[in-house]
């Protein structure tokens, strides 16, 4: 069998892992900061603008795993029109889209958590709801760069030949 | 770039015009009252505390009773509403307001015991309901729950905690005791591990009876009722809709009021502002015949409100510049262009005393950065549409915040037009998509300079730009602020040390292969202009290590902390490096705009395919408007917290809250 069959596979993969992994910490991190952020509504319905924000900080890390699997799959042909994929470019593929997947994964995570303090916060000083967003918004530049190196990679693999 | 100027402001005037002035200031608002620290035996301050509290319970009552009539009778609009902001009377409506106040205050006090009455009849109808659920397994029972014995018998009713049928329940007692003889043995009612019995034997057994009842877990019933069951339910339940009655009497009575919640309204402005003018009574040192205030105004209101107050109301006023390490509250006056990011620099902290006031520098970013985060002309237009029909229409009474943050938005959806026109980005691709499933055509709209998917190479480098640029902006702001203090040295070594370290370092990479390459960089710097480039940097670095620890005395630490200052490189390379959200954000928008696009293509043409487009058209991009506009929000935000502040603000300035007219619901408009 030649190996190079296997190279759109792997790079579906890459793909899959990329929207998969950081969907899944996306989803996490909106549910536990939905979740206080309900809490923080029970008391103060006025407050739903700025919590509803507070929530969905943690959701671009979803939305940058979208961004490279659709990246992925427009470059390997699987959108649009066909392209030969190399085993190897097939594993480039796998590792690009993997590193948004296991960044964003995590920072997801994370940034969820300090977007629960931040509600927290507001829930008591409303007032400083500016720097209740910038701290998770912290923890997002980790996704930012993950997302960039992963957009580099996708972006040149192709004109890898390997 | 402005902070305002402030004063010292002292006020003398006889007691008699005392309401009279303050009336006056609290209209005019332009004056922060300050609580002068003094012992002076000739003066002493008023006790209004016991005032303010009774002014605040008034307020209270006078919003406890609108919302118990909004709750009724929910009024229209609330968002809309909220944007109008506060409606304007006029003077003679604000005293026809105040005449009414007391029966007003009556009405709201009736309303608020109404309101109290139902909430009590609500859980004394909760109360009622839990009997009636508790009663329910009684239902059978055909005489009192109380009933104890007959002449001859004894009588027990209760349950077990367990389901038992007749037959298993005499079976049960008779294992307990064998001589025990029970001629009635009835169950009421069976269910959910309770079994409610009605059991009688001969008076002699009664004892006997009792303990092999226990044994099986009998128990009786908590709350016996004195009448039969049925009876009992009866009376209970009339007892509800005796409630419920009552409920519907005192909604019918609040809802009479529900044409008068101006009036409450008004009530309730009108009692917030008397505490507040009291709260500033008791901050006024007063004799016994004069009084002082002492406050801070702004130098440009300062001659109007002095000629003004020592022409109509004899009273004498002193003005006289703060000291220059006084803290002084902090009232920004920006124009047109740079007054909408006043919110955004509040959000972080004003500027503290010294500092100057960014936002005429900020507001140039801000817009640009925004743009290109979101860079879609469409929502750009959206955007613009949206706020500016809101700004048109409610111009005369929006609150100044809001009327601000909606201009931001404004702004920036101007700059999100221009950059989607650059990048080519028009809903995504929604031009393109449609031309080729509708019409059959590779018509696109070519981006005035590049498409970022097919180069985003490019609009990183661009990106790392305009990050370099921002950053030696606030530098250059710091410079400027040193230059003002006169601190000529410390902005050599704080700020052109840093320009030619880091201005000095990227020229030099711009002339080696390697960067360029990386980079993807159609020129290369030449070698000489690279080697001046380095000696820069060198300098840079040689003068930060040497200057950098200029606190300390000691030659070594002095040497450590200078490496330790020029350590400082790191924060340079992850702040410029943060500037790649440009792009990735740019990015985001653009390629899940054309997710959806192809969604939406997927029926493909004909009717169908144009109304399922549609559809999906409409919700894709609606989702991803408010999910990229809210990431814009927050990251332009953070650029200019983090990395564009952190090399010159500091802030920590007091805003200036002027005795005013703080009011929810009603401004009153100045006849003159």
């Amino acid at each position: 069998m030649d190996i190079n069959t296997l190279g759109l596979p792997l790079a579906v993969l890459g793909a899959v892992l990329a929207a998969l992994l950081a969907g899944i910490g996306s989803a996490t991190g909106v549910g536990m900061a939905g979740q206080a952020a309900a809490g923080v509504v029970t008391e103060d319905p006025g407050k739903f603008g700025k919590v509803l924000i507070m929530q969905l900080l943690p959701g671009t890390q979803g939305i940058y795993g979208l961004l490279i699997a659709f990246l992925t799959l427009s470059n390997i042909g699987v959108l649009g029109s066909p392209v030969d994929v190399s085993f190897a470019q097939g594993l480039m593929y796998l590792f690009a889209g993997s590193l948004m997947g296991f960044a964003g994964l995590i920072s997801a995570k994370w940034q969820a958590k300090a977007s629960v303090s931040g509600i927290q916060m507001l829930a008591k000083r409303p007032d400083q709801f500016a720097k209740a967003m910038i701290f998770p918004a912290m923890v997002e530049t980790y996704a930012v760069l993950a997302l960039l190196i992963s957009i580099l990679c996708v972006a040149n693999i192709g004109k890898i030949a390997l | 770039m402005a902070v305002l100027p402030m004063q010292h402001i002292r006020i003398y005037a006889l007691k008699q015009n005392r309401k009279a002035i303050l009336e006056l200031l609290q209209r005019r608002g332009a004056v922060q009252i300050t609580d002068p620290k003094t012992d002076s035996p000739v003066f002493e301050k008023m006790d209004t505390a016991t005032a303010q509290h009774t002014f605040e319970k008034s307020a209270q009552t006078a919003q406890q009773a609108l919302a118990a009539i909004l709750e009724l009778a929910p009024e229209k609009g609330g968002l809309l509403k909220k944007l109008e902001g506060r409606r304007a009377l006029t003077l003679t409506q604000y005293e026809q307001g105040v005449q009414k106040q007391e029966e007003v205050l009556k009405a709201a006090s009736r309303i608020v015991l109404l309101k109290k009455e139902i909430t009590d009849q609500r859980a004394e109808i909760t109360r009622l309901q839990t009997q009636l659920d508790a009663l329910m397994p009684w239902y059978g029972l055909d005489v009192s729950m109380r009933v104890k014995e007959t002449r001859s018998t004894r009588v027990f009713i209760g349950s077990f905690p367990q389901e038992w049928t007749e037959e298993e329940l005499k079976q049960a007692l008779a294992q307990q005791n064998p001589n025990l003889d029970v001629p009635v043995c009835e169950i009421i009612s069976c269910q959910n591990q309770q079994t409610c019995v009605f059991l009688m034997c001969r008076k002699c057994q009664g004892e006997t009876m009792e303990n092999a009842l226990r044994a099986l877990g009998f128990s009786y019933p908590a709350n016996p009722s004195k009448v039969p069951p049925q009876e009992r339910r009866e009376q209970l339940q009339a007892r509800v809709k005796e409630a419920e009655a009552l409920i519907r009497q005192d909604e019918k009575e609040i809802l009479s009021f529900a044409s008068k919640t101006d009036d409450f309204r008004f009530l309730s402005d009108y009692f917030t502002m008397r505490t507040e003018k009291y709260a500033v009574l008791g901050q006024l040192m007063q004799s016994r015949h004069t009084f002082v205030i002492t406050g801070f105004i702004a130098e440009k209101d300062a001659p109007a409100l002095k000629a003004e107050l020592e022409g109509s109301y004899g009273a004498f006023v002193e003005l006289f510049a703060p000291g220059e390490k006084e803290d002084v509250p902090v009232r920004l006056q920006n124009g047109r262009f740079s007054s909408p990011v006043e919110p955004v620099l509040e959000g972080y902290a004003l500027p503290a005393r010294g500092e100057v006031d960014p936002c005429s520098v900020m507001a140039i970013f801000y817009y640009v950065l925004f743009g290109m985060m979101l860079s879609d002309a469409c929502y750009g237009l959206i955007m613009v549409l949206g706020c500016g029909i809101v700004l048109h229409k409610f111009r005369h009474t929006m609150e100044s915040g809001m009327k601000k943050s909606l201009t931001m938005f404004l702004y920036s959806g101007i700059s999100t037009m221009f950059w989607g026109v650059m990048f080519g980005g028009y809903f995504g691709d929604a031009v393109t998509v449609i031309a080729q499933t509708f019409f059959h055509s590779d018509f696109t709209l070519e981006p005035v300079w590049f498409n970022p998917v097919n180069n985003p190479m490019l609009l990183l480098v661009f990106s790392l730009l305009l990050g370099v640029i921002h950053l030696f902006t606030g530098l250059g702001v710091q410079f400027y602020q040193l230059i003002k203090q006169k601190k000529w040295l410390d902005a050599i070594y704080d700020v052109v040390f840093w320009y030619l370290l880091v201005g000095g370092l990227i020229i030099y990479m711009l002339s080696t292969p390697l960067v360029t390459s990386m980079l993807t960089l159609t020129f290369m710097l030449p070698a000489m202009v690279g080697n001046v480039g380095a000696i820069l940097a060198v300098i840079g670095a040689v003068g930060i290590i040497a200057t950098a620890g200029r606190s300390s005395r000691s030659i070594g630490k002095r040497l450590l902390k200078g490496l330790y200052g020029l350590y400082g490189i790191s924060s340079w390379l992850s702040d410029i490096l943060s500037y790649s959200r440009l792009l990735a954000l740019g990015l985001a928008t653009g390629v899940i705009a054309s997710v959806f696009n192809q969604m939406g293509a997927m029926a493909g043409g004909g009717i169908v395919g144009a109304i399922f487009f549609l559809v999906v058209f409409v919700i894709g991009h609606s989702l991803n408007i408010a999910i990229n506009l809210m990431g814009a929000y927050v990251h332009t935000n953070r650029l200019q917290y983090v990395e564009f502040f952190g090399k010159f603000y500091e802030g920590g300035g007091q805003k200036f809250s002027p005795f005013s007219l703080k009011t929810q619901f009603f401004t009153i408009k100045e006849e003159h």
